[in-house]
């Protein structure tokens, strides 16, 4: 099932923090585009747009906010060479 | 052999001399039973079509060596031979007596060294390309800002960090996973073909695979068949950037996404974190926008909805109707008058017309009625004469018996008028008595009925006498 096909499902909308960074992204793009187009009605549009209010506020709040997790699944990782010590080594 | 023809030592007999096609001939005897191998680089080439074979010079630092080869053999090596390459050659010495000139006659011919990996490479991936694994419709799209990286590159040097940073500073939400695997030597394309399994198993949504700049052989590795199918049917799209630009290897052309550098492989994952950064400011706004947008349309909708005569002036709604209501009214009160005069006048006519026929409508029956007159006047006088004899003596009888009816009355009331008389009150007032009444008529029994002065009317046998009280007693 594709992002927009999740979207376009009726039925209670998920959880904005349960949406992946892509999936909040795509619901936005697409909520801009919806309303952009101008075919909803008044009362839907409104939901429409605190819905995008809230997926731009996590997506803005999950990027500011992050912190590079990563997991070394084979071999050692050797820490990155400083700058001071690839001078060293250059010279 | 005994001996060198022409070459006697000083001091011995000498020959006669050889001529020269005799040297040659010598010479061409001594070189041809001699077949050696050598190694050398091609320098000049010619390969014309047409020849009957390919001409070429092999050379090192400190010398050159003219070599020919017979064209059937040249196209069965299957090698191609370029200035440049490095060949391994088996030949021998011949001579060419006409020129005097000594050439290499080349049986076979391979590439040496790097030549030689390069032409197994070019072999493979011809292979490989042949069976569709590079194929443009089989590279897939990278997913866009995906939860999970896998990294396959080796656990030192500035690679991996490089890849981690770039990765960091575009979109630090990306989970990475790092498989630290050698990526040269023997057993490199092995570890990586391992490591690509295990971070896909892990949950990378596309794999970069990695490595710095090196010589040709050092990437050999990444020319691997087992490497190179593994990347083919990777369940995720996988991204290299092996290497400096000009090197490609065979993980390169299979990849979904070739990148010339590690970093460069990094940076195809995300997009700058101000592109980012931009797009959702750019979202925002547009939110915004075609919110204030909807708010301002849905407002002007309903002042123009508003402005409507229809709502400005309901009481406009029934126009219609109302000079309906009055152009019916008044072709009524013109319609009645004409009606009722039309019909006054069918009335008249009617009246006129029925007078006219009613004379002579009665007629006939007026005719009837006279003939039955006629014949009743004829018949009912003698129809009274049956019945009046009867009728004369019942009325005799009924004289007679009424003569004597009143007989037995008239002598009881002689005996009730007798009895009336001795009981009248005239009777009595005959005898002297008198009635007093007072003024309202009343007959006075007791003193307590009158008072002095009321008036007192007394009855006597032949009239009244009025009288006033005096006293009572």
């Amino acid at each position: 099932m594709t992002d927009t096909e999740k979207i376009a499902e009726e039925g209670a909308p998920r959880a904005v923090g349960e949406l992946t960074f892509r999936e909040a992204l795509a619901e936005l793009e697409s909520i801009v585009a919806v309303l952009e187009s101008n075919t909803l009605e008044l009362e839907d549009s409104l939901t429409a747009y605190e819905r995008g209010v809230a997926l731009l506020g996590s997506l803005q709040k999950r990027l500011a906010g992050a912190e590079q997790q990563v997991e070394v699944l084979m071999g050692e990782l050797v820490a990155a060479p400083t700058d001071e010590e690839r001078d060293t080594t250059l010279s | 052999m005994t001996g060198v023809p022409g070459a006697e030592g000083p001091g011995g007999e000498a020959p006669a001399a050889l001529s020269v096609s005799a040297a040659m001939g010598l010479a061409k005897g001594a070189l041809e039973s001699v077949v050696v191998r050598l190694v050398g680089e091609v320098s000049e080439l010619s390969d014309k079509p047409g020849y009957k074979a390919v001409y070429f010079t092999v050379k090192d630092e400190k010398a050159a060596l003219p070599c020919m080869m017979w064209m059937n053999r040249y196209q069965a090596a299957g090698v191609p031979v370029a200035v440049g390459s490095l060949v391994e050659m088996t030949g021998r010495f011949s001579l060419y007596a006409a020129k005097g000139r000594m050439s290499f006659d080349v049986f076979t011919i391979a590439l040496a060294g790097e030549g030689q990996l390069r032409l197994q490479v070019a072999n493979l991936a011809r292979e490989l390309e042949a069976m569709g694994l590079m194929a443009p419709e089989r590279k897939r799209p990278l997913p866009a800002y995906p939860q999970t990286v896998g990294i396959v590159t080796s656990p030192r040097g500035s690679v991996i960090h490089d890849m981690l940073r770039t990765l960091r500073r575009r979109y630090p939400l990306a989970k990475v996973l790092v498989a630290g695997v050698p990526v040269e030597g023997p057993g490199a394309a092995d570890a990586m073909v391992d490591g690509l399994a295990k971070v896909v198993f892990g949950g990378a949504e596309l794999v970069l695979l990695g490595r710095g700049g090196g010589s040709f052989e050092d990437l050999m590795p990444f020319n691997d068949r087992r490497l190179a199918r593994t990347i083919a049917a990777c369940p995720v799209p996988v991204v290299t950037g092996i290497g400096h630009e000009p090197d490609t290897t065979i993980a390169d052309l299979v990849a979904d996404v070739r990148a010339s550098t590690p970093t460069a492989a990094a940076e195809a994952v995300a997009p700058t974190r101000q592109e980012t950064d931009g797009r959702l400011a750019g979202l925002g706004q547009r939110l915004g926008r075609s919110m204030e947008l909807r708010l301002t349309g849905a407002a002007r909708s309903v002042e123009r909805i508003a402005a409507l005569s229809l709502f400005r002036e309901p009481e406009r709604l029934f126009d219609g109707e109302a000079l309906a209501l009055d152009d019916l009214a008044g072709r009524l009160s013109r319609a009645l008058p004409a009606m009722l005069r039309e019909d006054r006048h069918r009335v008249g006519l009617l009246a006129e017309g029925l007078a006219r026929m009613l004379p002579s409508a009665l007629a006939a029956p007026g005719a009837a009625v006279a003939a039955s007159r006629d014949r009743l006047a004829v018949r009912g006088a003698t129809l009274t004469d049956r019945f009046a004899g009867q009728l004369a003596a019942d009325r005799q009888r009924l004289l007679g018996a009424a003569e004597h009816m009143a007989d037995p009355f008239r002598s009881a009331l002689s005996v009730s008028a007798a009895r009336l008389h001795d009981l009248s009150p005239l009777t009595v007032l005959a005898r002297g008595y008198a009635i007093a009444r007072d003024g309202e008529g009343a007959v006075v029994r007791s003193t307590a009925q009158v008072e002095p002065g009321a008036p007192l009317t007394v009855t006597v046998a032949d009239g009244a006498i009025d009288c006033v009280v005096e006293k009572t007693r």
